[in-house]
């Protein structure tokens, strides 16, 4: 099968929908004659018209505010954020319009948009370009949180939030947009609240989010050189989360690291913990359940200090490697 | 760090136990699971195992010794450990009866102390808490004991256990008491691994004879002939050990000390099927069992000498009958007791019964279901046996074999024959405890219940 990148992936997919329904338009900061911050737009604007593919100002709050009204009145918007760190100001419309509508309006109105949107450091983008804020939304009710890891998934849950009647959150990543992958070029769908087991393993069950699920895989081909067996899941999905597999996980290891990017205080890795804990895999655990995910600081300009604000390959080795031998 | 190996707390009650023999001595490498030694307490024989791989070393009581529970009876040197400068000496002092400590006693408490590694930090805060170093786990280099290590242990509320969840809900299923246990984990944790080392040997069960499915479950030991002329005629090696050697010693030693002696009794079971065929009218299910075990308690109580125990100075009359069931399994066989057996109706024997048969073959019994039996009962009926003789379960002094019920014609009051039910049960009595008057009164008795069903009511 031919790869591609998770960026063409995410323009395929855009590509396909726009094609398929004439709802569907994308908007955002310089999608248009730029292609988009970091490219996943680029050429659309060529094919689908000014229309369809909407270049607006320097305002976040204006996209969002777009694509809930737009998509009250039938529409699929697709609006783009230019770096996550900007969802700030589109807050008053997400949520507290696009997440509520369909609930205060009793169902007779829906707002089946998406907004995409990188999250992450790695870039040397400082600390108002660089952060991971899903748990944000998905502490609020009315929304869907979707974060692709990979190429494949990227395309397949992309055309599945378009498909979905609510408002759904698409977190990608900056260093994922240039990873290749194993891309069909059908117009397939990922079905969202559907974790996946990425690679299977015996002694301890690694949870990973968007970037941190390739560094948990590389960290789990060299503990298997050692001999320990990781077995890597991403949810895909944060909210509604497919929890079950996770659980099931955990029953078979009794051991648990859960590994996201964003800051670990009040991060999702606590909701996982929690529904670990609650669930019947309690009765399973041999040792406690582990979270590696960022510090709690702004993400630092200085390339060293950036490096070492989120997990990487090495501290996931050393953290899944001490659950693994029973040193927690 | 050696691993210190404690005479484990196998029921609540007990508070001692002897050693009848060392299985491994100084110096011998031992598996995890290996039996280390064989202690009895007044009911049962067990083994105590290696909870790791390793060498022991440092043996503290000498068979015979009557050592208190959780005390430290040897050590174990991990792979590749040096055996310390300082020999281990006793934490207490024991009954001295016939043992005498294998090293020299010479000021217990500090070198107890120095046998560890710990930080002199480490060693200050323990010294004025009055923690024993050698129960900490260090997290230092060279596993040397930190001060953090000290403090974590002293923040263990007492009576509590460090333990898994897996560990604890392990068990919880198989009633093991996590008091007894010394865990492998960090800073002594209790890991599901050392629960299963303590179930998979079931050593807390009361086997009591002999089957051929369990000894395919010991270990085989491989032949030196490897030429296949040669094997097809070489016979199969089981090694005696695990479950299999306490089956082998505790029956062997049964035998020889208590002197059995038998007595036959035909029943007539005409009342006991009508009795059994009313209920099944009823869709009520009553199995001969749970008749024998009502019947029997009931029996005992008027016969002492029968529904009693015996150990070396004394002999215990029960006022109570505890009935204990044989029930075979795949890897031997073990009495699950029914408690207070007289005071129960049918009904709750028989689901008693019933569940005691559920979890043994589901291998969840707990301790106490196999405690204090008074006396029992094995029936093999239901494999068309007609009579067989049973050997006695220590400390107990009787035990009924049961055979099948046959229908044979017999003549009535008027010499015309009649179609009836007998049932041939054998009493096994321990001569010491029960003359043969008392065996045949109490046959005599329990034939008179069995064969007018409507006693059992009393």
């Amino acid at each position: 099968m031919r790869e591609i990148t998770y960026a063409e992936a995410l323009r395929e997919g855009l590509r396909q929908a726009m094609t398929a329904d004439p709802s569907v338009f994308a908007i955002g900061e310089d999608i248009g004659v730029y292609g988009g911050a970091f490219g996943v737009t680029a050429g659309l604007l060529n094919e689908f018209g000014a229309e369809r593919i909407i270049d607006t100002p320097i305002s976040e709050a204006g996209i969002a505010g777009a694509c809930v009204g737009a998509a009250l009145t039938g529409m699929r918007p697709v609006g783009e954020i230019q770096f996550m760190d900007f969802v700030t100001l589109t807050m008053e419309q997400i949520v507290l319009q696009a997440a509520k509508v369909r609930f205060m309006f009793g169902g007779k109105a829906s707002v089946p948009m998406v907004l995409r949107t990188p999250s992450g450091s790695g870039t040397g983008a400082a600390a108002q370009h660089s952060e991971s804020l899903e748990n944000w939304f998905v502490h609020v009710p009315g929304l869907k949180v979707v974060m692709p890891s990979s190429a494949y998934d990227a395309k397949g849950l992309l055309l599945a939030a378009i498909d979905d009647n609510n408002p759904v959150i698409f977190v990608e990543h900056k260093l994922l947009y240039k990873t290749k992958g194993h891309v069909p070029e059908e117009m397939y769908r990922v079905p969202l609240s559907q974790t996946n087991v990425v690679r299977e393993g015996k002694h301890v069950t690694v949870v990973a989010t968007s970037v941190m699920v390739s560094r948990a895989v590389q960290a789990a081909e060299e503990l298997a050189k050692e001999g320990i067996e990781l077995e890597v899941i991403d949810p895909r999905t944060l909210k509604p989360l497919d929890d079950a597999p996770i659980i099931e996980s955990v029953k078979k290891t009794g051991r648990a690291l859960v590994v996201h990017e964003a800051v670990e205080m009040g991060g999702f890795g606590g909701e996982i913990v929690a529904r670990i804990a609650g669930s019947e895999a309690f009765d399973y655990l041999e040792a406690p359940v582990r979270r590696l995910a960022g510090l709690d600081i702004p993400i630092p300009y200085n390339r060293e200090l950036e490096y070492h604000t989120v997990p990487q390959v090495e501290n996931i080795v050393r953290e899944a490697r001490k659950l693994a031998r029973g040193e927690y | 760090m050696p691993i210190p190996i404690i005479l484990p707390k196998f029921g609540f009650t007990l508070e001692t136990a002897d050693i009848v023999q060392w299985l491994k001595h100084d110096g011998d490498s031992v598996r995890a699971g290996d039996p280390i030694c064989e202690v009895t307490t007044d009911k049962v024989n067990m083994e105590v195992e290696a909870p790791e791989a390793g060498t022991l070393f440092g043996i503290l009581y000498e068979a015979g010794a009557t050592v208190p529970v959780t005390e430290v009876i040897c050590y174990l040197l991990r792979p590749g450990e040096a055996k310390p400068e300082n020999l281990p000496v006793r934490s207490t002092s024991a009954e001295t009866s016939p043992a005498q400590p294998m090293t020299t006693p010479s000021s217990a408490g500090e070198k107890s102390a120095k046998d560890v590694s710990a930080t002199p930090v480490a060693q200050r805060v323990a010294e004025a808490a009055h923690l024993d170093l050698s129960r900490v786990q260090g997290s230092g280099p060279g596993n040397r004991i930190m001060r953090k290590d000290v403090e974590s242990a002293l923040a263990q509320p007492p009576g509590k256990v460090r333990a898994t969840p897996a560990a604890r809900h392990l068990a919880d299923q198989t009633g093991v008491d996590l008091m007894t246990l010394a865990g492998s984990g960090p800073r002594g944790r209790i890991q599901a691994a050392d629960v299963q080392a303590v179930t998979a040997r079931q050593t807390y069960i009361e086997p009591i004879y002999d089957t051929p499915a369990a000894a395919a479950v010991a270990h085989d030991v491989p032949t030196t002939h490897s030429s296949d002329s040669a094997t097809t005629e070489l016979p199969r090696k089981v090694k005696l050990e695990g479950m299999r050697r306490t089956i082998a010693t505790r029956l062997q030693k049964s035998f020889q000390t208590a002197p059995h002696i038998f007595f036959d009794a035909q029943i007539d079971m005409s009342g006991i099927e009508r009795l059994r065929a009313t209920l099944k009218a009823r869709s009520e299910k009553v199995s001969v069992t749970a008749i024998l075990v009502k019947a029997c308690a009931g029996v005992l109580l008027r016969h002492p000498w029968l529904n009693a125990t015996i150990d070396d100075e004394t002999i215990n009359l029960w006022p109570t009958a505890n009935i204990g069931v044989a029930v075979a399994l795949e890897a031997g066989l073990i009495v699950p007791v029914v408690p207070n057996a007289e005071r129960l109706a049918m009904r709750a024997i028989q689901s008693k019964v019933d569940d005691l048969a559920t979890r043994a073959r589901a291998n969840t019994l707990k301790i106490s279901d196999m405690m204090d039996g008074t006396f029992t009962i094995s029936n093999l009926g239901m494999y068309g046996v007609d009579r067989f003789t049973a050997i006695i379960n220590p400390p107990q002094v009787g035990i009924l074999a049961v055979g099948r019920s046959v229908r044979q014609f017999v003549p009535d009051a008027e010499d015309q024959p009649v179609l009836r039910s007998f049932m041939t049960v054998t009493l096994s009595a321990d001569h010491r405890v029960v003359d043969g008057a008392q065996a045949a009164e109490f046959l005599q008795d329990l034939r008179g219940v069995l064969e007018e069903p409507s006693l059992l009511a009393w």
